[in-house]
């Protein structure tokens, strides 16, 4: 009865990891899966046929500008017919929609900004932000929730969490196609266990298709973030997917693969590639360091995608020190970089060797086993111990 | 290089034959033609997975030394020429000085050399530095040293100066030539300087075309791209008529000048063969789209399309229809169309898109010559223009 609809395909036998995959209206989407963070339909620079050679299947819809939101018809011409979206209002975490929107002031109502384009004073009600991504279409769509940076806590954040429930019903009861669009809820709680038990616990008994982890990589301490991931994990029922908001670095994304979450976005790929950083196995390469001027290999001779087909480090260093484009093209290959490593997870799940992999990808990128404390830690929780 | 006429104007222009195009001789080009624009050795914004994707890109790629030149040594060292380098090893790769679509910071040229730039900063290279990085890049064709840091402010001595000095420049670039191995098949453009000295340019055509050179590059009527409508100089199109009046038939002539359609239908009447495709790069860094319709008859108007911060797909619902049409045969893939549609609304998509224009006029501009109807195409493109 909901738009989406999970097959979880084999569960780790160590960890709480699951492959699975995700029945959306217009895609299959094998978990865990990472969502590259696109504006305004598509992904920076990239053409609906590099999304798809890449096997790119679902994609993160992210716009703040409200008069400016792709309309259905756009995410038609996107190539629509070949992936899904997940639309959000927000970014990472969902902070951005704080921190952007000049003036944004929060009641009961809803959240109240000055509008980027003319100064006017636009009210975004729970209500109207369910009109909007019903009119935008795309497959999974968020309640709009009450969001306060993870250093906050006592009263306001436990206002916060109470009223992102409240306003998870008015967005229920406002989706007018729940055919074809899942509304995952939030949960709030900030760095608080005892919060986001209590939200968990009310999210759970709504009728909806999947959920949503928010409030968390606002730059919180690691110790504490993956202890509130594992708390909303150990609540949130296990035939329903978990999307965790705003993480994407690799080390995260492994860790908490393990903790349970099949889903997540995050801008970072994209961004660094903006920086000339490439990411491979062994961490990145920053292109525009010296030591790649005579460097005539591609980024990874074991990566498949057309950045690496094409293109040596060599050239990537001239061109990420002086032109826009090798931004363009190392994105190509990070997305492609996001997406293997998702895949190999998931490959490994249905083997039950996940936690071989979990070691060898530490391995990989530790050679010296320097492992940071906290994954070690969080990995421990599911009894996966590094080597 | 080889040119050969196939046919004339009586007004100058001629549609011709670049043959034996490449260093190893086996490419043919039809002119009028433009180059590919290229920014660091890359079309700008554009991956070459996408590149590939747009139909009818020329086959020679232009590459500045501004941003490159800084590279030569890892670029020897990889030793297989500055195409294959930067990923363009199906192109013919022809090395100019400058970056077309950019002003040129001025003043920084002496007898000694000429100032190129980069985001690195400023590359000052004499001739020996400049056949050190020609002979690391392997070009097919190659803008010899130049001082064209002139336009039509420069008295008569500073114009007498450029002439000399490119003509030194040339000199020690003929010379050192003879001893280099690595660039004996590649082909040596000349320079024409001379701003808007008619006595100037005249010596400076005669003077290059004395020389070894298997074309010309005529720069110096602006310093770099300047923004300005060359034509709307009066004595412009007399002064280049009067130039191309002095060099040899049997060789191409180029220029790099920022140019929209209109403007190289005037400058290929004038006797230009080879343009730079800068005008679109510069009009995607606008945010314009190049929508003008080439076909004769045209099957629907519009020259150019504002993408400024409106959204045209949502807001306009029947300019939408209008290019969901028209835009359908841009790019050569067919499913690539709906792609392109949002050339309208992602911000690095209208450079794919301005591309395919403009080298899709290319190809109408060459029909057009070819059954007499220049006139209706400068026709066609002046009405669209002026319906906007
Ligand atoms: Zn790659
Ligand atoms: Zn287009």
């Amino acid at each position: 009865n909901h738009a989406l609809s999970m097959t979880i395909l084999a569960e780790c036998s160590t960890s709480k990891a699951r492959a699975s995959v995700v029945r959306l209206p217009h895609a299959l989407v094998d978990t865990p899966v990472f969502m590259p963070v696109g504006t305004q339909g598509t992904l920076k620079g990239l053409v609906p046929d590099q999304l798809r050679e890449l096997d790119c299947r679902i994609m993160l819809g992210n716009t703040y500008h409200l008069g400016h939101r792709p309309g259905p018809d756009l995410l038609e011409k996107a190539g629509r017919q070949l992936f899904s979206y997940c639309f959000s209002f927000q970014d990472s975490g969902g902070f951005q929609m704080v921190s952007l929107l000049e003036l944004a002031e929060i009641t009961e109502e809803g959240v109240k900004f000055r509008s980027p384009h003319d100064g006017s004073e636009m009210l975004l009600t729970p209500e109207k932000s369910i009109e909007i991504q019903n009119s935008i279409g795309a497959d999974i769509i968020m309640q709009l929730d009450d969001v306060v940076h993870s250093s906050v806590s006592g009263p306001r954040l436990e206002e916060a969490m109470y009223r992102t429930i409240r306003w998870l019903d008015r967005c229920i009861k406002a989706h007018q196609r729940p055919k074809d669009q899942c509304l995952f809820p939030i949960v709030q709680g900030g760095l608080d266990a005892e919060l986001r038990t209590k939200c968990a616990h009310e999210l759970i008994k709504r009728d909806v298709g999947g959920y949503a982890i928010g409030g968390l990589s606002g730059g919180e301490e690691k110790a504490e973030f993956w202890r509130m991931v594992k708390i909303s994990t150990d609540l949130l029922p296990k035939e329903k997917p978990r999307y965790l908001m705003g993480v994407g670095f690799a080390v995260d994304l492994v860790v908490c693969v393990a903790l349970g979450c099949d889903m997540f976005d995050c801008v970072f790929p994209t961004r660094t590639a903006r920086f000339g950083c490439a990411l491979v196995k062994t961490g990145q390469l920053n292109l525009k360091s010296k030591t790649f001027a005579k460097d005539f290999r591609p980024i990874d001779s074991e990566c498949h995608c057309s950045t690496c087909q094409t293109y040596t480090r060599a050239y990537l260093h001239t061109l990420a020190n002086t032109e826009p484009a090798a931004c363009n093209i190392i994105t190509v290959h990070n997305v492609a970089y996001q997406l293997e490593l998702m895949r190999s997870m998931h490959q490994s799940i249905l083997q039950d060797k996940f936690p071989n992999f979990v070691q060898q990808f530490f391995l990989t990128l530790f050679p010296q086993k320097g492992y940071p404390n906290w994954a070690v830690e969080a990995l421990a929780s599911v009894n996966i111990h590094l080597l | 290089m080889k040119f050969s006429v196939e046919k004339a104007l009586s007004s100058g222009g001629r549609l011709g034959l670049i043959t034996q195009a490449s260093k190893c001789g086996n490419i043919t080009l039809e002119t009028p033609m433009c180059t590919l624009f290229t920014k660091g050795g890359s079309a700008p914004h554009l991956h070459m997975d996408m590149l590939k994707r747009v139909a009818l890109v020329p086959d020679v790629a232009a590459m500045s030394l501004g941003s490159l030149a800084d590279h030569h040594e890892s670029v020897a060292e990889f030793g297989k020429g500055l195409g294959e380098f930067a990923a363009m090893k199906n192109k013919l790769v022809f090395t100019t000085l400058h970056d077309a679509s950019l002003a040129l910071a001025t003043g920084k040229n002496d007898n000694s050399g000429v100032a190129v730039w980069g985001k690195g900063g400023k590359i000052k290279l004499d001739t020996a530095l400049f056949m050190k990085v020609q002979e690391a890049f392997q070009p097919d064709w190659f803008q010899a040293m130049s001082d064209g840091d002139t336009d039509r402010e420069c008295g008569q001595k500073r114009l007498h100066k450029s002439v000399d000095r490119t003509l030194d420049f040339l000199d020690e670039i003929v010379e050192k030539m003879q001893n280099s191995q690595i660039l004996s098949k590649s082909s040596l453009i000349g320079v024409i300087e001379g701003g808007f000295s008619e006595v100037e340019r005249v010596r400076s055509a005669k003077e290059t075309a004395l020389r070894p050179v298997q074309g010309f590059l005529i720069e110096g009527f602006e310093k770099g791209n300047s923004g300005k409508d060359l034509f709307s100089h009066d004595t412009f199109s007399n002064i280049l008529t009067t130039t191309i009046k002095c060099l040899p038939e049997d060789k191409p002539r180029m220029m790099e000048t920022v140019w929209s359609p209109l403007q190289v239908i005037k400058a290929f009447r004038l006797g230009i063969d080879v343009f730079s495709s800068a005008y679109p790069h510069t009009l995607a860094e606008q945010g314009l789209a190049l929508v003008a319709d080439y076909s004769l008859p045209p099957s629907s108007q519009a020259a150019r399309l504002e993408l400024g911060c409106t959204n045209p797909c949502t807001e306009d619902q029947t300019l939408y229809t209008d290019l969901n049409i028209k835009f359908f045969l841009c790019f050569t893939m067919p499913n690539f169309a709906r792609g392109c549609i949002l050339c309208f609304t992602m911000p690095n998509f209208p450079k794919g898109h301005n591309f395919h224009q403009y080298f899709d006029f290319f190809h109408h501009l060459r029909k057009a010559v070819l059954e007499d109807k220049l006139d209706e195409l400068e026709q066609s493109l002046e009405q669209q223009n002026g319906n906007k």
